[in-house]
């Protein structure tokens, strides 16, 4: 391709690469500071918290931790930015929030599923998110739950089949819309390619799809605005963006769909500084940086005169080959933009810098 | 000769491999391929295995091959194909990639070439991923795994940039580490009590007592929610409940039972929040504001705006806010954000440049000017500023002959005299009379003006100035002073724009795309279509040679006049004579071939119609007539794709034409009909429109009114086609536009909008109700009352149009018939708590006349007339920021009355007594009522309730008698007593009261048995207690 356009281009830098002694799943970056968490499993069983702190173009550990059950996600989404407390959801299904100046005992813990928590997603937090502060829950007993960390042992909301109907693993799960106290929804994607969207304020299903192939990874673009878009990225390597703004009454929302590779997407970040720029990570390595453009009329009227949304264009940015092993986890720094840290399974986390985010 | 090939060219070796007559089973892309013209002929000329056996057909390169002479080989003897996709081997050939436009067949030719399996060629590889790139920059095949970016793939400076940057964030963020360490023991813990409570149990009480209470909800709701109960809630029954509610097309109600406008808090708590804390969320709401912004949702925009700028204030914010005020068309904020930025930061450029933008749609050209100005001293190549600086003096130039205002002004002045000398008996008015007159001497010399420079600007600019009145009146202030000083600057400026003028043309031809709104508006004044006026504008606003300017205005009004062939003459002599002169400014050629194209288009020659929108296209690219034009002609020719495909361009640049949207619904059908389900993939590529001459549909407020001659044009024309489904559709659309309109406080607009659907279907009466209520808003009441007339004669208990009719009465000072429909409300419905109120408002006003009016009759007369000359004034004035209607619908010199305390006097006839009386008895007044009846002179009660006397009516009467007028003045209770008992219907009314009412009676009687009285006897009681059947 043209040199020009290369240029033009943003760029992804692998900036640090640190190989570690155990299989990361999940890695954060702790806000307002240049350090960063590694949430995994060890050989021998046990789960591990690294505390990495950001050294020029080296990793310096500042601190580990080891659990008894390993670790499969974590989120500082319903912290305070002085807090800084994280939550990590474990192969029992323990959901604990750990002080990271004294983790001995954490802050909170209740054994909150029967099975390993997929996923865990905080709002309300950070100053991300009107309402208070929330953590939900995704687990392969088939519900989605969630927590207020001030209320101990039980749920504020629990969302799981009825009796009797199959139980999906939940892969996935996000907060959205959380602009005001009362509005509020979480979005579930399960293994069977189901996505739910529920409304926490009036506590229903507010819409439901299936994208045929399990779901891996669903994200809003922003969590603190009336939901906008929606990405969800699937096992057999497509991703679907969902146009939230619009609901159709029996079509729901408009969506585009796009390929990325032949591999599975294990994940999708956003740019917390621009929401319509996000990365998705590959099942082969690779890592896809894309833009979603809006069309000139976000809505149209249907024949009946209901309103529907229409889904704009996708254009792909850049594309990396990172790994031979599948990048499982992946995260913007909230603080610089264009830092990420992605985890992969060839037991490497790796530190990015993406150039010319700016001049989109 | 092969072997010499592969000397020549050692990349491109080729191993021989036997064909295979029939595909690999086990072909690497299992899924079927969608269908396309090369595929289906590539398969179709699936050779024979006749010669294949052992020949190996070499891809041909065009330009070494032709040497040798192999190009004699013709395509049909390259049997063979490839083994995945069965493309003719033949394809694989630089000749064919490079004429190849299917971008599918492409793609499968690289596949089949980078997969080796026919042999590896790199460099043809390489021109094929060229040609797929120079057709289809997006197609996925050219995505290729890339490793990541290293230190190589930057220059030294880029990649110094880089780490520096990290670095110096990596510091920044581990000093502030230490710091917010330290702070952190300062501020413990949180604030707790500012979070929000916990979900569901917001409702408990969080006290000891009530800890069973809270353990049994919290049980309660964890009870399990499984899907089933998820899925009770019914979303299309839900979704459908609240269609219904739009289409009563009660604005109010759309307004608030739209689920997409939320609810944001503007402010946020900041409270224990570090300083670098609070610039984290104010960037972070500032960049979520500009998101919103640049998906135009400009509402959004500004309160993440406001948020931010309730954290930190900073002017790059406040820079963004006006921006986005702008879009919305509100000016007075705008311009105190542009102030505000420009308090910050004196002389910053873009603030400038916006409150220019700001002083301009406000009329206020001297402000915009002087902004202007000193953006150009700033910068002396700003091209923006230097156009808006040109167009901005032509306007003024426009505005010149100012007499006429002065003229207003004096009568005016009368006015004041007048009111000072009538307000003599009331004192306490005078004061705010003589203020209000200030204002509107003010308001009255701005719309004067504004008329004054109505006729040369044409429809340019008489549009949604100034949303509040406090704005006009500033504005208004400005103009007085300039007004002073005009002829003097005036005459300087005259120099400096011609000077500038030299310039014009250049500025012209290349900015038009820049800046949307006033370029566009430039255009179409000078278009057919734009009504009245456009010769004028024409003239004054483009640079063509006198000479062409008069024949093009000539082309123009033979156009009007239906004469197409003779405008034909006139355009072609007016291109030929521009053309003869060289270089001229590409815009006004293109104009006058669009108008030319216009004429082929009303001749029916669509073939020449097609070709000067071409030409127009070529010298204005993207411009919204030639391509509505081209789009009809060739609709009309029956070449729908292209028609289709530059409805869609039009869509683009302008989502709200909606002819242009409807023909596209209509060719849509067509081309399913006529092409099947994939008659997409048979459309040329629709272009796109840049970015900068998209018109959102928020921004071009002024525009889109200026578009409407055109598209009531084209909607003309249409009608004829339009089947009656089709007016149905296009009827609602235009209505919930209207709906769309009056929600953003845009009454013209939504006027205008629901005037278009009253064209469709005279029968709708919510269209018309609808309407009233934007009139009502606007202060014309007279159109206001003609369509609630309208509705009455459809529809007689329409119960809107009694309520704004009755506002449209008020508005009109005509109280008794606005008291009377304000009657009619309450009677078809008696909880309409506005209508009460109004209508108690109304009968003060109408008693307050009546009985101001007997003497001061012939000041009154005066008043009138006088207050017809400062009606514009008030027009001018525009409309109040709205948000409920009923106060706001008020004339303005309704308050200045009602500020008064009502006196109650004694009513001179029967008609205005049931009048007051209604009021009263709508607010239960009882103080009022008792003042009535001590003005009231007993013996007259049986005449002035005539045949009016009701339960309601006796009962508050008696209420009143009991509890203000008993105690202090029994006689008078015993009089009206006694007088009532004579009234018409007494008789019926009494025999009506229930047993509480009867009681009531009796409470009075005994009390005035108490309290004795000379004008009556115990005897007198007894006998009249028997009257009132006690």
């Amino acid at each position: 391709m043209s040199a020009v356009l290369g240029l033009e281009r943003p760029q992804v830098v692998s900036h640090v690469q640190q190989a570690l002694s155990y299989t990361v799943f999940d890695c954060k970056w702790v806000p307002r500071s240049a350090r960063l968490m590694c949430l995994g499993s060890a050989a021998r069983g046990t789960g591990i918290i690294q505390l990495y702190e950001l050294h020029g173009a080296r990793l310096e550990v500042l601190r580990e931790i080891e659990k008894p059950k390993p670790i499969k996600c974590g989120t500082f989404g319903a912290t305070s930015l002085q807090q800084r407390f994280l939550a990590t959801g474990d192969f029992d299904g323990n959901l604990n929030i750990w002080n990271l100046e004294a983790p001995e005992i954490p802050v909170y813990s209740v054994k909150g599923h029967k099975e390993i928590i997929n996923s865990i997603d905080g709002v309300g937090g950070l100053g991300i998110g009107e309402g208070a502060p929330e953590i939900v829950t995704g687990s392969r007993d088939g519900t989605v739950k969630v927590w207020d960390p001030r209320q101990k042992d039980t749920p504020v909301a629990n969302m799981e089949p009825v009796q009797g109907e199959s139980k999906r693993d939940c892969w996935t799960v996000a907060f959205g819309n959380a602009y005001n106290q009362e509005e509020r929804v979480v979005c579930a994607g399960y293994d069977n390619g189901d996505i739910k969207l529920f409304d926490l304020k009036t506590m229903s299903l507010r819409w439901e799809t299936n994208i045929k192939n399990g779901v891996c990874s669903v994200e809003f673009d922003r969590k603190d605005i009336n939901m906008n878009k929606l990405v969800a990225t699937s096992l057999e390597g497509k991703f679907h963006v969902f146009d939230m703004r619009t609901q159709h009454p029996t079509k729901g929302f408009a969506s585009v769909s796009e390929k990325a590779q032949k591999s599975t997407i294990w994940q999708v970040r956003h740019l917390p500084q621009n929401r319509d720029i996000f990365m998705t990570s590959g099942g082969s390595g690779s890592l896809h940086l894309w833009k979603y453009e809006y069309p000139a009329q976000r809505s149209k009227k249907d024949s009946e005169g209901s309103e529907m949304g229409v889904a704009g264009s996708l254009s792909l940015l850049q594309n990396v080959t990172l790994s031979t092993q599948p990048i499982s986890s992946l995260d913007w720094s909230p603080d610089k933009k264009g830092l990420c840290v992605c985890g992969a399974f060839d037991q490497t986390v790796r530190v990015l810098i993406v150039t010319k985010l700016n001049k989109i | 000769m092969l072997k010499h090939k592969g000397d020549a060219h050692p990349g491109r070796c080729i191993s021989a491999r036997p064909r295979q007559a029939l595909p690999s089973p086990l072909s690497p892309d299992p899924r079927p391929e969608p269908s396309c013209a090369c595929a289906a002929w590539a398969t179709a000329g699936r050779p024979r295995l006749r010669c294949g056996q052992g020949r190996v057909r070499v891809p041909e390169t065009a330009r070494p091959r032709a040497v040798m002479g192999d190009e004699s080989v013709p395509y049909f003897l390259g049997e063979g194909t490839t083994k995945t996709y069965q493309i003719p081997i033949s394809h694989l050939d630089y000749k064919f990639i490079e004429k190849c436009t299917d971008v599918k067949h492409l793609e499968k030719i690289l596949r089949v070439l980078r997969s080796g399996e026919e042999g590896c060629y790199p460099e043809l590889t390489l021109a094929c991923e060229k040609r797929i790139e120079c057709l289809d920059p997006r197609s996925r095949a050219l995505r290729k795994d890339k490793p990541a970016a290293t230190a190589s793939d930057f220059t030294a400076e880029e990649w110094q940039a880089i780490n520096s940057e990290l670095m110096s964030w990596l510091s920044e963020m581990n000093e502030d580490d230490k710091k917010s360490q330290l702070l952190r023991t300062d501020t413990p813990n949180e604030r707790p009590d500012n979070l929000p409570p916990i979900r569901c149990s917001s409702s408990c009480p969080p006290t000891n007592q009530n800890k069973n209470l809270q353990n049994k909800q919290r049980s309660k709701k964890n009870i399990p929610r499984d899907y089933s109960e998820w899925d009770k809630f019914d979303v299309e029954k839900e979704c459908s409940k609240i269609d219904e509610d739009c289409e009563e097309s009660n604005s109010k109600a759309r307004f608030f039972c739209r689920p997409s406008l939320p609810i944001i808090e503007k402010k946020i708590d900041t409270t224990g929040m570090t300083k670098r804390e609070k610039i984290f969320i104010a960037t972070r709401e500032k960049e979520k504001g500009n998101e919103a912004f640049a998906t135009g949702d400009y509402v959004e925009a500004v309160t993440y705006y406001t948020r931010s700028l309730s954290v930190i204030p900073t002017a790059a914010v406040y820079n963004n806010k006006a921006q986005a005020e702008i879009k919305l068309q509100d000016w007075d904020n705008a311009l105190q954000d542009c102030e505000k930025v420009l308090d910050m930061e004196p002389g910053n450029i873009k603030a400038l440049m916006r409150r220019a933008t700001v002083h301009n749609h406000l009329q206020n050209y001297q402000a915009a000017i002087e902004d202007l100005n000193e953006v150009l001293s700033a910068e002396p190549e700003n091209s923006m500023a230097k156009k808006s600086l040109l167009e901005i003096e032509e306007k003024l130039k426009g505005l010149k002959p100012v007499s006429e205002p002065q003229g207003k002004g004096k009568k005016i002045l009368i006015e004041e005299i007048e009111d000072s000398e009538s307000g003599e008996g009331r004192e306490e008015n005078t004061e705010e009379r003589e203020r209000r007159g200030g204002d509107k001497s003010c308001g009255a010399a701005a719309a004067a003006r504004a008329a004054a420079g109505e006729p040369a600007m044409g429809n340019a600019h008489r549009k949604s100035h100034g949303k509040g009145k406090a704005q006009q009146d500033r504005d208004a202030h400005k103009h007085k002073d300039s007004a002073e000083s005009g002829g003097k600057k005036g005459a300087s400026k005259k120099k400096s724009e011609k000077h500038l003028s030299d310039h014009e043309g250049e500025v012209n031809g290349y900015l038009r795309s820049d800046e949307k709104s006033e370029s566009a508006e430039a255009e179409e004044i000078s278009t057919p279509h734009g009504e009245g006026s456009q010769s004028a504008g024409g003239g004054s606003s483009t640079s063509l040679p006198p000479a062409a300017a008069k024949l093009k205005s000539e082309g123009n009004e033979l156009f009007k006049s239906g004469q197409f062939g003779e405008a034909v003459l006139k355009y072609s002599e007016a291109i030929e004579y521009v053309t003869g002169l060289g270089e001229q400014s590409p815009d006004d050629l293109s104009i006058l071939y669009s108008n030319r194209a216009a004429c082929y288009l009303k001749e029916g020659n669509c073939s020449d119609c097609i070709q000067d929108c071409n030409r127009a296209l070529e010298l204005q690219p993207f411009s919204l007539k030639p391509l509505l034009r081209r789009a009809m002609a060739n609709e009309s020719m029956e070449r729908y794709r292209q028609a289709y495909i530059d409805y869609k361009t039009v869509l683009q640049i302008d989502s709200s034409i909606q002819a242009a949207n409807d023909s596209a619904n209509r060719i849509t059908k067509t081309l399913i009909d006529q092409d099947g389900p994939s008659w997409r993939e048979k459309l040329p590529p629709i272009p796109v429109v840049p970015a900068a001459a998209q018109l959102h549909r928020w921004d071009g407020g002024s525009l889109t009114s200026e578009n409407k001659p055109s598209t009531t044009d084209i909607n003309r024309e249409e009608e004829l086609q339009m089947n009656c489904e089709e007016a149905a559709e296009k009827f609602k659309r235009l209505k919930n536009e209207g709906n769309d309109f009056v929600k953003m406080g845009e009454y013209e607009e939504a006027a205008h909008k629901y005037s278009e659907c009253m064209k469709l279907n005279t029968e709708e009466c919510t269209v018309y109700t609808n309407r009233a209520l934007c009139y009502l808003k606007l202060y014309k009441y007279e159109e206001a009352k003609r369509d609630c007339d309208h509705v009455l004669q459809i529809e007689d208990s329409n119960i809107k149009a009694f309520y704004r009719r009755a506002l449209a009465h008020k508005g009109l000072q005509n109280y008794q018939a606005s008291a009377d429909d304000f009657n009619k409300v309450l009677v078809i419905d008696p909880n309409v708590v506005e209508a009460q109120k109004e209508l108690e408002e109304v009968t003060q006003l109408l008693h307050l006349d009546s009985s101001a009016g007997d003497g001061s009759q012939q000041a009154h007369g005066k008043k009138i007339t006088i207050q017809e000359v400062s009606d514009p004034a008030e027009r001018g004035e525009g409309p109040l920021a709205a948000a409920e209607g009923a106060e706001e619908a008020e004339p303005k010199a309704v308050p200045r009355r009602s500020s008064q305390k009502l006196r109650v006097s004694e009513p001179p006839n029967a008609y205005d007594f049931g009048q007051i009386i209604n009021a009263l008895n709508a607010s239960k007044d009882k103080a009022a009522c008792a003042d009535l009846l001590t003005t009231t002179d007993p013996k007259t009660l049986p005449v002035l309730l005539s045949n009016k006397l009701e339960g309601e009516i006796l009962l508050l009467f008696i209420q009143s008698l009991e509890h203000c007028i008993a105690g202090k003045d029994p006689g008078l209770a015993y009089q009206h007593l006694f007088y009532l008992s004579k009234a018409k219907r007494f008789k019926v009314v009494l025999a009506l009261l229930s047993k509480n009412e009867k009681e009531e009676v009796q409470h009075l009687f005994d009390l005035l048995t108490e309290s004795q009285s000379d004008q009556y006897s115990l005897e007198d009681l007894e006998s009249l207690k028997k009257v009132y059947e006690l």
